[in-house]
């Protein structure tokens, strides 16, 4: 077991999970992305050290939605012809639409698979920063969002008070969720006049500390690009092409 | 593009998107739950909950790219919080937030009332129905029924992010909280009370 995945550099890692999810929506049977996806469960594996239990927590939901997919698929399936092998809710299913389906399905479970690999093994901050170094992100935008995300835990206690407070002043949540999810006006207002005000100071306090945003060479945190990367992101290439070629050969 | 914004709007349009990222994560694991149980259809009806933030900051900066960057930040704020939908989230953002860019871009900048928000919801919804359609392969579903979709998505752009975004920026106008931003200037320039 290695950390390797861990210390992938973030943008490298990130367009190698764009390219090899636009790659796959050009497949069809359901050996390429059921052979990525073992592929990616493999790598990650040996070259990542990731809570499985957390993963298969995240995971989850996927699954549920990649079953909605199965069955919406079998009996919603566009008419590709092929040899009726079965029949499902009264409908008959062909062969065709049998292999659409469980596609669609390893597609959903491939793509869910990838993501996590890259939200499991990447760093918040030094995403960004990479962000900014290698993909030329405009550092006021890249340092922007980061000022952001320093608010989640802000925003998260204020929360907290806004609802006490209305429950001391007698607002009444509603007892069926709908309620509740039309409830959630009643929080966002107060919530976005709070950050509107945060925003407001903490970039007149970055201006007053002399930042510009200019964009610049030199970094006090360098995210490094090495060879590493580039042989990490070979590996995915190869996973990638090797799933591809062997589906169709087998589709 | 970012020469003309000053850093309090960045700050603004990047915290909205941290407030939205969180709203849109909710929605997305309540979305999926529903999804298992009634397939793609479930997300439909309610995807206009996603374009919300576009079309609000734009109602309030009203600079171009103010739709686009909160969306694409929104989908960031998403994968960094470990959301399971990952990097493609943040491909999906930027194609939804320039539906609605591009929908404000049509009219000049110009305009932003009720109407130009509701095109934005639809463009929103149609951009990103056609990106679905590529990489979630709706092309392997019955036409009639990705019809359906589509039709759902739209109406729902048009309402819930249409309707939402211009409700949601109405409210905030009334705290006060918007005085030096574009949506209190009227077009004279002068300040709005």
């Amino acid at each position: 077991m290695s950390r390797l995945l861990h210390e992938m550099n973030p943008s490298v890692k990130f367009l190698v999970v764009i390219v090899s999810m636009l790659t796959m929506a050009f497949f069809f049977n359901p050996w390429t992305p059921l052979l990525f996806w073992l592929g990616l469960l493999i790598v990650q594996l040996l070259l990542s050290r990731v809570n499985w239990k957390l993963w298969a927590l995240m995971m989850l939901p996927f699954g549920l939605g990649a079953i909605g997919y199965l069955w919406t698929t079998l009996v919603f399936g566009a008419d590709t012809g092929g040899d009726v092998i079965g029949s499902f809710l009264g409908i008959e299913v062909t062969d065709e639409q049998w292999a659409r389906a469980w596609s669609l399905t390893f597609r959903v479970l491939s793509f869910s698979s990838l993501s996590l690999l890259f939200a499991l093994t990447t760093d918040p901050v030094t995403f960004i920063m990479s962000l900014m170094q290698q993909l030329r992100v405009p550092p006021k935008l890249a340092y922007g969002t980061m000022v952001s995300y320093q608010f989640l835990p802000v925003l998260k206690d204020e929360l907290v008070q806004i609802r006490q407070a209305q429950r001391l002043r007698g607002v009444d949540e509603g007892k069926h969720w709908w309620q509740r999810v039309l409830g959630m006006r009643r929080l966002l207002i107060p919530m976005l006049a709070g950050a509107v005000r945060k925003a407001e100071r903490a970039a007149f306090a970055m201006e007053a500390r002399g930042f510009t945003g200019e964009p610049r060479s030199e970094f006090y945190r360098p995210v490094k690009l090495g060879a590493r990367d580039w042989a990490l992101g070979g590996l995915f290439a190869l996973l990638l092409t090797g799933s591809c070629v062997a589906g169709v050969m087998l589709g | 593009m970012m020469k003309s914004w000053k850093m309090k709007e960045i700050v603004l349009m990047s915290l909205f998107g941290v407030v939205f990222g969180i709203v849109y994560l909710i929605f997305v694991h309540l979305g999926n739950i529903w999804a298992g149980l009634i397939g793609p259809l479930a997300y439909e009806w309610m995807f206009g909950i996603w374009f919300i933030v576009s079309i609000l900051c734009m109602a309030i900066i009203r600079k171009p790219g103010a739709a686009f960057l909160p969306e694409a930040l929104a989908a960031v704020i998403e994968v960094l919080l470990g959301n399971g939908a990952g990097p493609r989230l943040i491909l999906s953002g930027m194609i939804q937030g320039l539906g609605a860019e591009a929908a404000f871009a049509a009219t000049g900048y110009r305009r932003f009332n009720l109407p130009v928000m509701m095109l934005a919801g639809a463009g929103s919804a149609l951009f990103s129905f056609v990106y679905g359609y590529f990489v979630s392969g709706y092309s392997a579903l019955d036409p009639k029924f990705v019809l359906l979709m589509l039709t759902l998505r739209v109406m729902s752009g048009m309402i819930i992010a249409g309707v939402g975004g211009k409700y949601l920026a109405d409210g905030l106008l009334a705290t006060g909280a918007l005085r030096g931003y574009a949506i209190s200037r009227t077009d004279k320039g002068e300040a709005r009370v």
